[in-house]
């Protein structure tokens, strides 16, 4: 059992946080202005640029656990901005795997389609919870805000809707709500920050379905 | 433990049979139930490419909070979709027989259009044997 990935939305559909971990198949960076900024480095547009200027942006984390080309995860601190890492042309050649910018819309769209789709068939005001298929699991916490939670795990794993709500309640509400720095809302930047990141990879490996 | 509904969509996403058991879904017009019938199709097809390793099928299972469906599909592409409540765990073997009614009652009858509605009363009582009234 374990997780692969989460997302979070506004309610502006736009996604403004994302983090992985055992993934194998890892999206491509998003194409430029195809996401938010500060959503996460590792699925950013990769522009040309110094290094030292990039690692002194406030927004970018040092973490990135999708340029490990090995599969393993990066530890927390690593500095895996070097260049070598940039997509290797076996990664990019993959033609089934989708940028992220791409497969973000696409998560909001069955999310969205499928909440409609259960409201209508309930008759009352019923959330979507999960689906699964042969490979993967996606579950779904929505807050009142229109935050929406949504995270990727193994097929046999139980609801998850506990750990997302886990998420908001600590990590989301103390580093994100309660953090002048962030803009929420603005439309135009994503909401990552170290601490966040940090504070979500501790609470999501902490997890026991997390292996 | 509940059986609420059976739907049979074609391979281009029509729905071809609908029918209610129990009640406690809501009851919706079959416009209502044609449309969603081919955005379930639609979100069938993208959901096996969202998937973070390696290849996926379909949505096989759709929870919401008091009710989920189960789909099955099979190789021709034509998917068996039940609603039934959480608890139920008869899902997966009733959609397997309702498959072999299926072939038997409405492929193997010489009057019947394939991918068209399924007009067949044989099918229609397979399907009442199968399920019952919905409360076993």
């Amino acid at each position: 059992m374990t997780i692969f990935s989460l997302y979070v939305y506004d309610r502006h559909c736009a996604c403004v946080y994302y983090q992985d971990w055992h993934r194998t198949k890892r999206p491509k960076p998003a194409v430029e202005g195809g996401i938010l900024n500060a959503v996460s480095s590792a699925v950013s547009p990769q522009v040309v640029v110094d290094t030292n200027t990039a690692n002194s942006s406030a927004f970018s984390s040092p973490r990135n656990t999708l340029t490990s080309s090995t599969g393993v995860v990066v530890a927390v601190g690593e500095d895996s901005s070097t260049p070598a890492m940039q997509q290797t042309p076996s990664e990019g050649s993959r033609s089934n795997t989708l940028p992220f910018d791409e497969e973000a819309k696409l998560v909001y769209g069955v999310i969205l389609s499928l909440r409609n789709m259960i409201k209508k068939l309930s008759g009352r005001d019923e959330q979507f919870v999960s689906y699964r298929t042969s490979a993967y699991k996606l579950h779904l916490y929505e807050t009142i805000s229109g935050y929406k939670f949504v995270m990727l795990s193994d097929p046999a794993t139980d609801g998850l809707r506990f750990v997302l709500r886990q998420i908001y309640n600590g990590p989301f509400l103390e580093y994100v709500v309660r953090n002048p720095l962030v803009s929420m809302d603005s439309r135009e930047q994503g909401i990552d920050n170290d601490y966040f990141r940090a504070s979500v990879d501790r609470l999501v490996r902490g997890l026991s379905v997390f292996t | 433990m509940a059986i609420f509904g059976l739907w049979v969509i074609n391979k281009a996403g029509g729905l071809v049979y609908q029918r209610n058991f129990a009640d406690g879904l809501a009851q919706l017009t079959s416009n209502e139930y044609l449309v969603m019938a081919g955005t379930l199709h639609g979100i069938h097809a993208i959901t096996s490419r969202l998937s973070p390793t390696g290849s996926s099928s379909g949505a096989q299972v759709i929870e919401g909070e008091s009710f989920k469906m189960t789909i099955l599909l099979t190789a021709t592409g034509t998917k068996f979709v039940l609603l039934t409540s959480l608890a139920e765990t008869v899902a997966e073997p009733v959609l397997q027989k309702v498959y072999e009614a299926y072939a038997d009652a409405v492929m193997k009858n010489p009057f019947h259009t394939p991918e068209m509605p399924i007009r067949s009363e044989g099918f229609d009582t397979r399907i009442t044997a199968l399920v019952g009234s919905g409360q076993p």
